[in-house]
């Protein structure tokens, strides 16, 4: 209760001051409003309206001119370097291809019967217009195969990882696995990962020469 | 030894890829598959020799193996291919589509006649084994849920299919499913988990033995589909089964990396009744074993940590010393560095690309065993990225660092290498000769005038290279005997006269280089050859057999060495003839004429002909008690073998000049940090 007060104390700078503690429904009775204050009020409250939307059109219209510039460049990404489609262009009216030897006649058959799999006709057209446009040194391959094949390899595939490496597999990483050892060894030493030789030299130094001169200075009384 | 500047080089990140199935073939051999496609053949009897490797492809891992029709290999994946793989040629024959979505698992009946296919589409698909091909037959009822194993019955009327959660037994004549063998789920909890049935085996008697993944091995009676006996071997899956051919010993491999040996034994003594008992354990894997294989004297395990394992069984071997030892094949047996010596700069073989380091320098000299202040580090000049899904089979840079060649299953590319200061400028040549296929080897001569490319039938070609940064086919060098088998190893001598090829089937051809004709052939030896090369001085050829034999030819009298005939009548050290890697690179030192450079995984050796041999009962490995007698005592106990142990694990060793080694060690750690994720064990107090 004290903190709304607060709040509504803060508020009492500004115009809106009325409305706001009419809000409240506190038990007071209404205070007095003169004409002239709640007319510039109103008006306040009017302009600032107006000039909140127009902010917000102005942003909209920022917001959509970025994501048509966006879709321009995805477009250009998409599309092949410019030096190879002049290069298409202009074997466009060279003959039609050969193919050059049996590695590559192979390669294009088995081109075409992945389209054929595919059942899409439209694709399989645009292909064999693409094989006959390019020159000889050019060959159409598939990157990627995106038929129901691909789909059940993957499907195939996430099972493998889902069993060996999914929930209730119980793995752990390798580090902590090979850590266990020195973990449970006489002499503690750190994870598998986190042993640097090379740290802390001098002092691996320094306490080797001490041993050594501890060793001698005790073996000398006894003798 | 002498006093030598070793190159200590850690750089080469090789990765040993999982292993994924194995199959035991005829005649000892071994096909095993890595989970990047690529497929190794061990021969068991030449010490567990890898002898010959098809490179891998992205689109074609095999998920299933299986021998059928005699020697031939069949493998079947997850691209839904069955195919059939060249092990002359070493390459892919042909492939054929199943038509039935990925493929799982795969099976050759009795006979070697059919093959049937597990698909995740369901069915069950058998194969006609045809002379040259494979051919469709038909398909068994097709039942819902992927076909995860399948198993023939050695009568060959029935097959059992496991799927998640159950077992079904066709019979093949009708295509029907005769039994429904349901396997129970683990409670987790308050949900149970699908019970995968990754592997079955038809027994002779009737029986069908499952590995799940609830950790269960059980037993199954296929006639009423009852289960006899379950056996909870792990917390985890149990991923693999092999069962050998007498049918008393089964083998399963789990999750944990832990196999477990089943054996058929009497109740009680002297009882006829007979039960499936598990008898020993093994842990030699951290990580998943995902393929077993049961050969009748050993247990052969592969696991995602890359390593093959091959445990003979104690009962079954006759001789209890060397060959009861437990072999465990974690680096290949062929060499994937090359090294240009006067250059300086070494060339990494990795699937999918090559890298190419000059090596390190350093001002300082110091002390015998110091380690020296590096003051120019190595630095990596060039990564080259294979286009394509096929993997890079061999590569090679030429000793003079101006040329790299590597070559996939198909194609071979040749680059132009310039180093100047600091700019590395490669231009590929671009009209290298089209050669039937790709190399299996790739050598360039000493001078860098040459390329050899070894090829199938034991052929190789030989490039002429001009300094312009062209190449030219000059001649095809064939042997003179008809030969199937690819040449697998090449060395040349220094002064590009003589060149020595072996093959796969262990023949060594030596050709003459200045006439292009077949010079003479090596006589015969029943181990296969892992490496040669060519004595800069002498020409005199030195071969390493898998045995671990070292030999030495003289080319110019067609005959062994004297020296060469002495080591075969006093014998090779006991302790050198039973190290369990092959020597895959051999070197000499240019001012040594007597000394010779070998290499394994766990050592490196020079072996100083002009010394005596060692008798069975001196110590092979005595360098390090050579160095605290006096000088005259140590002269007294010297012998040819000074092996240095210090670098381990090696994947190679070169001399660089008279006084520099260059070591490329792998350190057995940095592999098992990248390799994935293990199964969490609970250790009592961590």
């Amino acid at each position: 209760m004290v903190a709304r007060r607060g709040s509504a104390m803060a508020k009492n700078k500004e115009p809106s001051e009325s409305f706001s503690s009419e809000d409240e429904g506190s038990d007071d009775a209404p205070e007095e409003v003169t004409f002239e204050s709640a007319r510039v009020a109103a008006e306040e409250a009017r302009r600032l309206a107006g000039e909140r939307a127009r902010r917000e059109k102005t942003a909209l219209k920022e917001k959509r001119r970025q994501r048509e510039e966006l879709f321009k460049e995805q477009k250009k990404k998409k599309l092949l370097p410019e030096n190879v489609l002049e290069e298409l262009a202009s074997s466009a009216q060279n003959s039609n291809k050969k193919p050059s030897d049996i590695s590559e006649h192979d390669q294009s058959i088995e081109d075409e019967s992945e389209s054929v799999r595919e059942d899409n006709v439209m694709e399989d057209n645009e292909e064999e217009t693409l094989a006959v446009r390019l020159e000889q040194s050019y060959m159409a391959v598939q990157l990627k195969d995106e038929g129901l094949a691909n789909k059940q390899q993957q499907a195939a595939r996430d099972f493998i990882q889902r069993q060996l490496y999914g929930g209730g597999s119980n793995r752990t990483t390798a580090n902590k696995y090979f850590s266990l050892e020195n973990k449970k060894g006489a002499v503690k030493k750190a994870a598998v990962q986190f042993v640097v030789n090379s740290w802390g030299k001098k002092k691996k130094q320094k306490a080797k020469e001490f041993t050594k001169r501890w060793i001698s200075s005790e073996m000398i009384p006894t003798e | 030894m002498g006093d030598f500047q070793v190159h200590r080089v850690r750089l080469f990140a090789f990765l040993p890829a999982g292993l994924r199935c194995l199959a035991a073939g005829p005649s000892a051999r071994l096909a095993a598959a890595r989970v990047d496609g690529a497929l190794e053949l061990y021969s068991l009897q030449a010490n567990g020799f890898q002898e010959k490797v098809i490179p891998g492809h992205e689109r074609r891992i095999p998920e299933a193996l299986s021998w059928a029709g005699g020697n031939r290999l069949f493998g079947a994946g997850l691209s839904g291919e069955i195919i059939e793989y060249d092990l002359e040629r070493l390459s892919i024959k042909y492939s054929l589509d199943a038509f039935g979505g990925p493929i799982w698992s795969m099976a050759a009946d009795p006979t070697g006649a059919q093959l049937a296919v597990g698909c995740e589409d369901g069915s069950v698909k058998l194969f006609h084994v045809l002379p040259e091909r494979i051919q469709f037959e038909r398909s068994l009822d097709r039942q819902k849920g992927r076909v995860l194993s399948v198993s023939w019955h050695s009568s060959g009327a029935r097959i059992a299919a496991s799927s998640i959660d159950l077992i079904r037994v066709f019979d093949v004549k009708s295509g029907h499913a005769v039994q429904r063998l349901l396997v129970d789920r683990r409670a987790k909890g308050y949900y149970t988990q699908k019970s995968v049935v990754w592997s079955v085996a038809f027994l002779s008697d009737g029986a069908i033995v499952s590995a799940d993944s609830s950790g269960k091995v059980q037993f199954w009676d296929s006639e009423v589909g009852t289960l006899l006996q379950t056996c909870v071997v792990s917390n985890s899956a149990v991923l693999c089964l092999a069962v050998s051919e007498a049918e008393d010993s089964i083998v399963v491999g789990t999750s944990e990396g832990a196999v477990y040996q089943f054996q058929l034994l009497p109740v009680k003594m002297g009882s006829t009744e007979r039960q499936w008992v598990r008898t020993k354990p093994f842990q030699h894997h951290t990580h998943d074993v995902r393929a077993v294989a049961h050969t009748a004297t050993a247990l052969i395990s592969g696991g995602l940590d890359g390593q093959l394992v091959i445990r003979p069984l104690m009962e079954k071997v006759e001789s209890r010393s060397y060959e009861a030892a437990v072999r465990k094949v974690t680096f290949p047996h062929r060499r994937l560095v090359s090294c240009a010596g006067k250059a300086r700069l070494l060339l990494f073989q990795y699937p999918q690309h090559l890298e190419l380091w000059r090596l390190g320098a350093t001002s300082a000299t110091g002390r015998d065993g110091e380690v020296l202040p590096v003051s120019c580090p190595p630095e990596h000049l060039l990564q080259l990225k294979n286009k394509g899904p096929e993997h890079i089979s061999s590569s090679c840079i030429s000793p003079c660092g101006g040329w790299i060649a590597y070559s996939t299953a198909s194609r071979l590319c040749l680059y132009r290498v310039q180093l100047t200061g600091e700019q590395v400028a490669l231009q590929r040549v671009p009209k290298v000769p089209k050669l039937a296929r790709g190399a299996h080897q790739l050598l360039f001569s000493v001078d860098s005038t040459r390329l050899f490319v070894a090829s199938d039938q034991g052929s190789v070609h030989m490039l002429k290279l001009l300094q312009s940064g062209a190449c030219k086919h000059l001649l095809t060098l064939h042997p003179g005997s008809e030969s199937t088998e690819a040449a697998l190893l090449l060395a040349v001598s220094a002064d590009s006269s003589w060149l020595a090829v072996a093959s796969s089937d262990g023949q060594v051809n030596i050709y003459n280089l200045q006439n292009a004709k077949p010079h003479c052939m090596v006589p015969a030896y029943s181990c296969p050859v892992t490496a040669l090369a060519i004595h800069p001085v002498t020409n005199n050829l030195v071969v390493a057999h898998s045995d671990q034999q070292v030999f030495e030819f003289s080319i110019l009298d067609k005959a062994y060495t004297p020296w060469s005939r002495k080591v075969q009548q006093q014998g090779l050290h006991r302790d050198w003839l039973e190290r369990d890697t092959p020597v895959t690179h051999i070197a000499f030192n240019p001012k040594e004429s007597s000394h010779i450079l070998l290499h394994d995984t766990h050592m490196f050796c020079l072996l100083d002909k002009s010394l005596p041999l060692p008798e069975d009962t001196a110590i092979l490995c005595n360098q390090p008690s050579l160095k605290h007698l006096p000088r005259a005592a140590r002269h007294k106990s010297a012998h040819a073998f000074k092996i240095c142990k210090k670098y381990q694990p090696l994947l190679f060793v070169d001399l660089l000049d008279e006084k520099t080694f260059v070591v490329v060690e792998r350190p057995l750690m940095d592999i098992k940090a990248q390799l994935p994720p293990p199964v969490y064990q609970k250790k009592f107090g961590t």
